[in-house]
């Protein structure tokens, strides 16, 4: 059976090319959106059909909600994937394509809204009893001094509308916090248009770990093991792998359980990922909802056998999932995913676009790659500065880190600078080999490395 | 033998050492030839005086707002910011603009067409 005939995507880049991929197993025709500076992306030419959507720069282009609509309007298409970023978690979006009859894949506005705002999120975890870090009930706007100090020092300000590390301030004594409540309030309205903070207890190097989830409109939901990202940098996440190392089989069922607890209390329907802070006493936090699919999704995929792509398109289009919790509780060994980003890391991260003179990517057993990249492609500047995702499947955590130093050290890419060497780095790291990571790791890591030099 | 097997058989054409193809078919013959001194210059150059005026937008084009004629023909003289068309974009409308004065040569539109982005709409002999 053949559930749309014709899927957009709203995306650009690795993640187009990927849902792209499903389609074409689906049977389903796809049509690639792009900006000027994209035509020569591999999203572009693996597509069924392609339409140049407006110049470079994202806000005409992959942010524009008109063009994007009239561009599904105008191929046939009857419904719309968004990817991650760009306009995956915008309710306007999903709004104006439910006015159009396109059928947005993903949640419907009401959800996205409730979800999206942090402080609203708070409210369903409670409900949904999901142990949550102290906090102020809601949003802040005035008496911050009073507020914080119920909560105590250390804590977060966090923009109600934030998100990928934009409008969060750590603030360790009364001081800083007036300072701290205006920088997190203008960069949130610079970014998100909504500039509402709220404060929340900061847990020192806690782990990130965070439950996926799939709950369709008949109400079956299955949630999938955890995945830990605490290897990040800046709030920003280099590498994932699940199961975690840090979590056994009561916390796993545990945070399982409460990720459905969600869903089924906010009537979600389509694929979502809650996230949690995990201490040392394996105590977890809710942090915060993602109504859209995530970089990260592989590594849940690689253990499960699923392809959440797939999924997604089910429910969109008011079918079953076709896969049960039994089977995903089942999962079979470890996988890491290793983001590759054009930066320079020596140079404080700066983005490194160019023309790639040499692309050599590795393969072998238990080995994904999922870039829209290639050899003599020029890397435009305008956009995020992933350009791969290698994704690496072994029968243990063992088994697997051994398999991405291999693949590691098969991938290489000349003409611009590329953070494979660290991410080498980080998996002959000894702390990682034994686990024993949490957010503060990375900051460790390159701190012991500039001492080095 | 039509324009699109013509397109094929040149295009093939450039990926090979190849200066001249000869098709015989009864009476009928085609001869096709690549200018082996600057290879695929042969559209460019009859047209590199010209200048494109691109599509704002991906959209419908129309020559003029229902009820409106148009006065873009062959050969009429455009002034540089003068609105060629529309492009519909859903229930808004986007002004093509000439960027620059000059004389239509080329109308390679219809009304009503679907665009895209940056496509070419017509070629101006500028003045």
């Amino acid at each position: 059976m053949k559930y749309f005939n014709k899927i957009l995507i709203a995306n650009r880049g690795e993640i187009a090319l990927r849902i792209i991929r499903t389609l074409k197993e689906m049977n389903i025709d796809s049509v690639a959106v792009f900006s000027e500076a994209d035509r020569a992306s591999l999203h572009v030419r693996e597509a069924s059909e392609a339409v140049c959507i407006g110049p470079a720069p994202s806000n005409e282009s992959y942010l524009c909600i008109p063009q994007v609509i009239a561009a599904a309007k105008l191929t046939g298409a009857d419904a719309i994937h968004p990817g991650y970023g760009f306009l995956a978690e915008n309710p306007d979006f999903s709004q104006a394509c439910k006015k159009e009859g396109i059928v947005f894949i993903g949640p419907d506005a009401a959800s996205m809204k409730k979800l999206g705002h942090k402080a609203m999120a708070r409210a369903i975890a409670i409900k949904s009893k999901i142990p949550i870090t102290p906090g102020t009930n809601g949003c802040v706007f005035k008496n911050f001094l009073q507020e914080a100090k119920k909560i105590g020092y250390p804590l977060m300000v966090k923009a109600a509308a934030g998100g990928g590390g934009k409008g969060i301030r750590l603030v360790r004594e009364a001081s800083q916090l007036n300072n701290a409540v205006e920088m997190a309030s203008n960069e949130a309205k610079a970014a998100f248009n909504n500039g509402d903070v709220y404060f929340e207890k900061f847990i020192e190097n806690p782990r990130h770990v965070e439950i996926q989830f799939a709950r369709d409109s008949k109400g079956n939901v299955v949630s999938f093991p955890e995945r830990d990202c605490s290897t990040q940098r800046r709030h920003q996440k280099l590498l994932e792998e699940s199961p975690s190392p840090a979590v056994n089989k009561k916390t796993r069922e545990q945070l399982m359980s409460a990720a459905v607890r969600l869903a089924n209390t906010s009537n979600y329907v389509g694929v979502g990922t809650v996230e949690f802070l995990l201490d040392k006493d394996s105590n977890f936090y809710f942090m915060e909802v993602n109504t859209r699919l995530q970089v990260e999704h592989p590594v849940t995929e690689f253990i499960t056998a699923t392809d959440l792509v797939k999924e997604q398109v089910l429910i969109a289009a008011g079918e079953k999932l076709s896969v049960s919790q039994s089977q995903v509780s089942n999962f079979r060994g470890h996988a890491i995913e290793h983001r590759i980003n054009a930066e320079d890391v020596n140079n404080n991260f700066a983005p490194s676009p160019g023309k790639i003179n040499e692309f050599v990517v590795p393969g072998g057993q238990w080995v994904r790659v999922d870039t829209h990249i290639y050899q003599g492609y020029n890397l435009p500047f305008y956009y995020d500065s992933m350009l791969a995702k290698l994704i690496i499947w072994g029968a243990t955590r063992k088994e697997a880190i051994a398999r991405s130093k291999r693949a590691l050290n098969e991938f290489f890419i000349s003409g611009i600078h590329t953070t494979i060497d660290l991410q080498k780095k980080i998996v002959n790291n000894e702390d990682f080999a034994a686990g024993n990571i949490d957010t503060g790791f990375m900051e460790k890591l390159l701190e012991k490395d500039k001492t080095a030099v | 033998m039509n324009v699109k097997t013509l397109g094929k058989i040149t295009k093939w054409m450039e990926t090979t050492d190849l200066n001249e193809v000869v098709w015989k078919k009864g009476s009928n013959k085609f001869s096709l030839k690549v200018n082996s001194a600057q290879p695929q210059a042969c559209n460019v150059s009859t047209h590199s005086s010209l200048v494109p005026v691109n599509s704002p937008s991906i959209g419908i084009f129309r020559f003029a707002i229902r009820g409106k004629s148009c006065l873009v023909k062959e050969g009429a003289e455009i002034k540089k910011g003068q609105d060629m068309g529309i492009i519909e974009i859903g229930k808004n409308f986007k002004p093509v603009k000439a960027q620059e004065n000059g004389f239509v040569k080329i109308i390679c539109i219809e009304d009503g067409k679907t665009v895209e982005y940056g496509q070419p709409l017509f070629f101006l002999e500028p003045r």
